[in-house]
């Protein structure tokens, strides 16, 4: 009798334990090179970051250092055309706008600025800076903006683009302009130029 | 209380058919400057203020003091010079058909409201609604009700546990039941009272009370063209869910139309002044909406805005959400809608780039060249002007 209550009972310490086991964070080491989201599209950390568990849609990966409210790295691993950047709530109610096989360069920031507003349900958003640049081996776009989130928090973001053989390559870092985007916009730069496709 | 009698015999004369007018008469004035009566409107006025000291430094809101200046001249024509000056109104950048009021005159405006009105009459409308709320105590009463729901069930509770039973388990989860139901029934009748309030002000200001049910037949119009655009059913407007916090749209549109004065239907709504106003903000305005992927109830908007005539930044909002959708039909489309802005006005330097990036989506590389670079030319220091200055090649001539 006794025994098979030890038994029940640590049949459901195993059952409490294993997912959150799973759902750990990982620790993304500086100097070791990583593949994001099983795609080809591999990075170098100059410092150590945090990857959590979770992503915001099929093909990303968030990276943070102090939490993802104030330092979000988040990576969008080739998005293939017609798809959204992000998870849809409701691909009925709530759609958001789609990356398509005609879109150019000059558009990404309009699309990510589009889905910011769409899935945050937020006005303030301004792209500051749209510039050409190398990405990936790639002509790219490089812009920066800065929006008010709904916690009433102004943020400061910077996102480097290119499309690859037709899918949508993107590293995007937003922090708070506060103090915490000035601190490690550096660390992002860093992951930007280390980005490679393997 | 009178107040709510009075307006649910409207109600129920409007249910028997027939068009009696039961206007509910203006509570008195926050006098001078007011201070809140007993612990709990001292309570509840207090944690406002502290509210309102946080909100005051948020970054959403639009610090425009013309556009601030407007707003409160349009709430004091409606309820009266000597009841607004009890209040502060904020306007907030939030892409949403919404406006609220705290119980110590805190109003909050929502940028999404000033895109969808189209007059100061209905401007009016929406902020004598508020302002009711205000001017009833709508909060405390609420906060009141809710605890005393509360006190009622906790002791229900504690009595349920003295004598357990299914019998008495069922009867208290009913009572539940009933309470919560009751608290949302509560609110819903607050919020005819405020409609009735508001339509009192518009009534007894210079302003076209017929406006207040403009404002939700058009809301009603947008939601059900929404609806259609997403290919979902058509959404009813005569239920009342148990946790609907307001009563149904059809009923406020019905009753307003209903409370609003007959003779007052010539008075001048404030339309011209009210486009004249908010022009510098509304091409923001649409811009924040059209980003917001919601194709059918933008398309909405614009077609009523242009009701009043069509201008270069409704033409342009319009090309602009028939490009960010970007199927190749919306294309050609949006290219004849930025020909349309830029007919209207030849120096609108956006109007120029999405015509310049529709026309080079659909193939035609030299036409859509030339419209970039006239935007380059217009707008030489754009954000991103050196990255459309790549997709043109050196050799285009100037237009």
């Amino acid at each position: 009798m006794m025994s098979r209550l030890i038994a029940a009972l640590a049949v459901t310490l195993i059952v409490a334990l294993l997912p959150s086991a799973a759902m750990a964070h990982k620790l993304r080491e500086q100097g070791v090179a990583v593949s994001i989201a099983d795609s080809p599209l591999t990075v170098t950390p100059g410092r150590d970051w945090n990857r959590l568990d979770g992503n915001v849609g099929k093909h990303t990966e968030t990276w943070t250092l102090d939490g993802g409210q104030l330092n979000d790295l988040t990576f969008f691993a080739g998005i293939e055309p017609g798809k959204p950047l992000v998870r849809e709530r409701s691909k009925k109610r709530e759609p958001l706008p789609k990356f398509g096989a005609g879109t150019l360069l000059v558009e990404l920031p309009e699309l990510f600025e589009a889905t910011y507003r769409t899935a945050k349900q937020i006005a303030d958003f301004r792209v500051t800076d749209v510039q050409p640049t190398r990405f990936l081996g790639q002509d790219g776009v490089m812009f920066t903006y800065e929006y008010v989130d709904q916690d009433q928090l102004t943020r400061k973001g910077e996102a480097h683009a290119a499309i690859v053989a037709g899918r949508l390559y993107m590293i995007g870092f937003d922090a708070p302009r506060l103090h915490y985007f000035e601190r490690n916009i550096g660390d992002f730069h860093r992951i930007v130029q280390s980005a490679r496709m393997s | 209380m009178i107040a709510r009698m009075r307006l649910a015999v409207g109600v129920l004369a409007l249910a028997a058919g027939v068009s009696a007018q039961a206007e509910p008469p203006l509570p008195p004035p926050y006098a001078g400057a007011y201070q809140p009566q007993g612990v709990d409107e001292q309570g509840l006025w207090r944690e406002m203020d502290e509210e309102e000291r946080r909100f005051a430094q948020s970054d959403m809101i639009i610090r425009d003091p013309t556009l601030q200046a407007y707003v409160t001249k349009v709430l004091c024509d409606t309820v009266g010079q000597d009841r607004c000056d009890a209040t502060r109104i904020y306007i907030v950048r939030v892409p949403m058909f919404n406006a609220s009021m705290s119980p110590n005159g805190l109003i909050q405006v929502y940028s999404g409201l000033l895109l969808r009105v189209h007059s100061e009459a209905e401007l009016g409308a929406v902020l004598g609604h508020e302002f009711g709320h205000f001017e009833a105590r709508h909060s405390l009463e609420r906060l009141k009700a809710q605890r005393s729901g509360g006190d009622v069930l906790a002791w229900a509770g504690v009595l349920a546990s003295l004598a357990p039973s299914y019998d008495m388990l069922r009867t208290y989860r009913n009572l539940q039941l009933t309470i919560i139901g009751s608290i949302y029934r509560f609110n819903r009748d607050q919020e005819r009272e405020a409609d009735g309030l508001g339509i009192s002000y518009l009534n007894t200001s210079a302003l076209r009370p017929q406006a207040a049910a403009q404002v939700w037949e058009r809301l009603m119009a947008e939601f059900t063209a929404d609806a259609r655009a997403k290919g979902l059913k058509k959404p009813r407007f005569d239920r009342i869910p148990f946790y609907s916090t307001h009563p149904p749209e059809a009923e406020r549109a019905t009753t307003l139309a209903l409370l609003a004065r007959p003779e007052a239907a010539t008075r001048d709504d404030g339309a011209a002044r009210y486009r004249a106003a908010l022009a510098p903000w509304l091409p923001q305005l649409l811009d924040d909406q059209i980003k917001l992927n919601d194709f059918g109830a933008s398309e909405y908007i614009i077609q009523s805005l242009a009701e009043s005539g069509w201008t270069a930044p409704l033409w342009h909002a319009r090309g602009e959400l028939y490009r960010l959708r970007g199927a190749p039909r919306d294309l050609v489309h949006a290219a004849q809608f930025y020909d349309e802005a830029i007919a209207l006005d030849p120096a609108h330097p956006e109007a120029h780039r999405g015509l310049g990036l529709a026309l080079l989506k659909t193939g035609q590389a030299a036409a859509g060249q030339k419209a970039l670079l006239r935007y380059l030319e217009l707008k030489p220091d754009a954000a991103d002007a050196k990255l459309i200055g790549m997709m043109i090649p050196k050799e285009v001539p100037a237009p």
